[in-house]
């Protein structure tokens, strides 16, 4: 059964991984949170309001924050974007030109709202749970899920492969955190 | 008598410094001969993106000018970015828009609002700090010390003709991640 996962985990967990990525110049802020808000994500966005160590960018829409992302990456800096299933769908051209085509390393944590406890996304009643998993493989976006707490190391396993593939890799937060 | 878009970038080429120049849609033919191999990168591939792009780059080297060449056209398409860029403050942010009210790569077909769209009150009520319009090239050039170093964001709508070229009439441009991969290594480089 999926388990919610704790805002202070993952923050940390964000932390240690801009940590790594800056090596030896490690310095605050640590790195970049791209955000369009998400519900599912919202316990991690409240906990960011009081972090300073991570910058947080609210942007109005995920074809923002993809770009934003790029400029960052090419600046030198560390960012995560904070989506939702339905910021994925509304954002694939983006994703597809800056991160496939345009070969940016793009690290994405997707919120899988109303994401059923007891079902498989993909056997989820809702349509915006059930295509995510099946249109990251269409883009050959590597993916995996965040389905409790003993999951958060897949965070910095994908940021790093997001960076070794030079392109995007993703995980997906599959119940609300708490 | 509408400025010419060329005009406007071999004037912005000779007074950018060590600026990064974000060019799209119609400025990039142009920009491509008048500042070849240089520290820009073309919006390609995402349109609409150039403004944001133009935002991570201004975030991430906040010692360096950015300078977004928009599109009136293009800017509609993420038009929410005004409102990114403004709740983000970067300081050393312009974002100026070519405004010809029509998109031209496509065949010049009117962009929603033609040219009654009036990007310097969007800006504004988006909260860029500061923002206004240029007509004439003369007050172009004599404002363009202050459009390269005023605290941004600002915005500066130029009212501009056509380009002479287009995406589509100049397939010249360098591929996206080619220019991702060249500017990174550059000011990365440049420290």
């Amino acid at each position: 059964m999926p388990e919610s996962i704790p805002a202070p985990l993952i923050i940390d967990t964000l932390k240690d991984t801009f940590r790594e990525a800056r090596g030896a110049s490690a310095r605050e802020p640590l790195g970049w949170i791209l955000s369009v808000p998400d519900t599912h994500q919202k316990t991690v966005l409240a906990a960011l309001d009081k972090e300073r160590a991570l910058r947080v960018v609210t942007c109005a829409t995920e074809d923002e924050a993809n770009a934003v992302g790029a400029g960052l990456w090419i600046g030198g800096e560390p960012c995560v974007l904070m989506i939702q299933h339905a910021g994925l769908y509304a954002s694939v051209n983006t994703l597809r030109g800056v991160a496939m085509d345009g070969r940016v390393p793009m690290f994405y944590m997707i919120g899988l709202l109303q994401r059923e406890k007891d079902r498989d996304p993909k056997e989820s009643r809702h349509s915006m749970v059930r295509f995510a998993e099946p249109l990251l493989d269409t883009f050959g976006v590597p993916h995996a899920r965040l389905e409790g707490p003993d999951d958060v190391h897949r965070i910095p396993e994908y940021y790093r492969l997001s960076r070794e593939r030079r392109g995007p890799a993703a995980v997906l937060v599959g119940l609300e955190t708490s | 008598m509408a400025m010419k878009p060329e005009d406007v970038l071999r004037a912005i080429a000779a007074a950018r410094g060590d600026a990064i120049c974000v060019p799209t849609m119609t400025t990039s033919p142009a920009w491509r001969t008048i500042a070849p191999d240089d520290l820009s990168i073309g919006c390609v591939g995402f349109m609409g993106g150039a403004s944001s792009l133009g935002l991570g780059l201004a975030l991430a080297m906040p010692k360096r000018r950015v300078i977004v060449f928009d599109g009136d056209g293009s800017l509609l398409m993420q038009l929410g970015s005004l409102a990114t860029i403004a709740g983000a403050a970067p300081r050393n942010l312009t974002h100026l828009i070519f405004k010809n009210g029509v998109y031209h790569t496509s065949g010049a077909q009117e962009i929603p609002g033609g040219l009654n769209v009036d990007f310097v009150q969007m800006a504004k009520g988006a909260g860029y700090r500061k923002a206004y319009a240029v007509t004439e090239f003369d007050d172009f050039k004599r404002r363009l010390p202050a459009i390269l170093g005023d605290e941004g964001p600002v915005l500066v709508e130029l009212h501009t003709g056509l380009a002479d070229k287009t995406p589509m009439t100049d397939r010249s441009g360098v591929p996206f991640h080619q220019q991702v991969e060249s500017l990174r290594q550059k000011v990365q480089t440049a420290g």
